[in-house]
């Protein structure tokens, strides 16, 4: 709900200039590796952002949300067995596998959204346990043996590059529409959640519907995010899609950024990725975990509503017009 | 208008309110008295819907509304404050009062429209000039102010004001009267208000209510029910009601 709800020409100019730079990268013959990295960059931008509706705009800490993106990955598998799709349209019913985690969104989030604070998060992070293990013993989801997916038949630089072009789709979507939730009246209903419930009922808010909605949709993202890395990786296992590192790692990210803007979470997924690609690549790995786990520290100490934030407060804060907000 | 029928609320063995009518009729402000401890905010808090009712029920332009959920209640249209202001800390003046316009009455489609109605209301309440203020950088008396402002966002009917008026200096004390005439007049709102401050009572009420240990002692004119026995007795003891 920003004062300025529309973007200056010359910034959106610079922001499609960018998109655009980013959309050919992968074919000017760049090594293998980097498209993958990007790739892994687009996977943390889209978890950490769709994290944030949930978690940074309501307040709601989910710390399970990694099982929305392994039940995205598992469903869009099993739509590829039952139906025996191709390849390409295995890549399509990702969105399908997107709405699997919606739904079980709906599901768990009725009961779970009563809870508030340290509760909430315990039992998200219970929610994640429970489905890894129960898919972990579930013969026909490939128990503890994961399940294999069809590859697409051709060179690994386009395969990669097709799935870089595929996350990247869906990354500017998300960020889109976090940024469409910021400025508008649903957006500020989550805001006036996350500030006081009792307050934001008395003014009219249905609460159990706004964070209903926000959680579905926070999941939803992750979920079409998992059934696109099952195509990439062709092999899916509990181990990997249902990584609980991986659920404390959005959380961070989007921390990190700042949870109050729809950039914050972006830039957190962003800078981590890179520093933690670039401490395990040229630190060795023990120490790459305490210089990680120390930033933490010092960002959660001294920055505590991120990244962002911060450097916002430290920029001379022009007084606002009076006439500006009648507008 | 807002009407309570054989009201009943208990916290354990506790009786918060026991057997309490009520009515306010529209166009009117009400004051409501007693003791600390005689149940006013709780009544408060089951008309808003924040506490359910044990027994009895709670009607609002002739339908029940106990048993409803708050939000439900508010977008009826009972609009509340609260007597420790709760303003969303994180948010500027302006965004408190248009949160609250979005999700009111005032059927509005778009966010500035809304920050439009929003600023003509934090204009009506003296707090235009410091709308990009965050709620920390106000004093008590604007902040209260703050919270009667997001009241009036939702475009309530009626409006239940919890001590307004506590804390504030003399000077304060005149202009948030002055106030509470004004929404009534100018909002069309009635005003149903807890309130300590017997010099506000006398002077705005139209009708005072008074409560003692969850039971209604008196209900009338602001004359007849400072000068009841039974409520000189709740607040000064034996001594002073024989005379």
């Amino acid at each position: 709900m920003g004062q300025d709800s529309g973007w200056s020409k010359r910034t959106l100019l610079l922001v499609i200039v960018f998109i655009s730079c980013v959309t050919i990268f992968p074919w000017l013959g760049p090594p293998v590796y980097f498209i993958s990295f990007a790739f892994n960059v687009f996977i943390y931008i889209t978890l950490a952002t769709s994290w944030n509706i949930i978690g940074g705009y309501t307040g709601y800490l989910s710390f399970g949300h990694v099982a929305f993106f392994g039940i995205g990955a598992y469903a869009a598998a099993i739509f590829g067995m039952w139906f025996g799709l191709s390849p390409a349209l295995n890549i399509l019913a990702s969105i399908p596998a997107g709405l699997v985690s919606m739904l079980l969104a709906i599901l768990v989030g009725y009961p779970c959204l009563r809870l508030r604070g340290p509760y909430f998060a315990v039992i998200t992070l219970c929610f994640a346990f429970v489905t890894e293990l129960t898919i972990r013993n579930l013969d026909f989801l490939g128990g503890a043996d994961g399940l294999w997916l069809k590859g697409l038949a051709l060179p690994i630089e386009v395969s990669r590059s097709i799935f870089f072009e595929l996350m990247l789709v869906l990354t500017l979507v998300t960020l889109f529409v976090a940024n469409r939730i910021e400025k508008s009246k649903f957006g500020s209903g989550l805001r006036a959640i996350k500030e006081d419930e009792e307050v934001a009922q008395t003014m009219a808010i249905n609460t159990p519907k706004l964070k209903i909605t926000a959680f579905a949709i926070s999941a939803f993202f992750p979920g079409v995010a998992g059934g696109l890395y099952a195509c990439y990786l062709t092999y899916i296992h509990p181990d990997i899609v249902f990584d609980v590192n991986v659920s404390i790692l959005i959380v961070l990210m989007a921390l990190f950024g700042g949870g109050a803007f729809w950039f914050g979470p972006l830039v957190g997924a962003t800078i981590l990725t890179f520093v933690n690609e670039g401490l395990s690549t040229f630190v060795k790995a023990e120490y790459a975990r305490i210089i990680y786990g120390c930033l933490f520290i010092i960002v959660i100490i001294f920055m505590p509503n991120g990244i962002l934030e911060f450097a916002k407060t430290r920029m001379v804060k022009k007084p606002a017009k009076f006439e500006a907000a009648v507008k | 208008m807002l009407k309570g029928t054989r009201i009943e609320k208990h916290f354990g063995g506790l009786k918060a309110i026991t057997n309490l009518d009520f009515e306010i009729h529209q166009g009117e402000i009400v004051g409501m008295i007693g003791p600390n401890g005689s149940g006013k905010t709780t009544l408060f808090n089951l008309i808003s819907g924040l506490l359910k009712l044990d027994t009895g029920k709670i009607e609002f332009e002739g339908s029940t509304i106990s048993g409803l959920a708050p939000y439900r209640i508010a977008a009826l249209g009972v609009g509340r404050t609260f007597q420790i202001v709760r303003p969303l800390m994180e948010l500027t003046l302006l965004e408190n009062v248009t949160i609250a316009v979005l999700y009111g009455r005032s059927n509005v489609k778009t966010v500035d429209m809304a920050r439009e109605i929003a600023m003509s209301i934090l204009t009506f309440i003296g707090l235009a000039p410091r709308f990009d203020n965050l709620p920390g950088q106000l004093g008590l008396e604007g902040r209260k102010r703050l919270e009667i402002a997001r009241a009036l966002g939702s475009k309530p009917k009626v409006l239940l004001l919890d001590e307004v008026f506590a804390g504030m200096n003399p000077k304060e004390i005149g202009g948030a009267i002055d106030l509470t005439f004004r929404i009534r007049d100018e909002y069309g709102v009635t005003v149903f208000m807890v309130e300590h401050v017997m010099k506000a009572i006398m002077r705005t009420c139209d009708r005072v209510i008074a409560l003692r240990n969850g039971m209604k002692i008196a209900d009338g004119v602001p004359e007849m029910v400072a000068n009841n026995p039974e409520v000189i007795r709740a607040y000064l003891g034996d001594n002073y009601a024989k005379n």
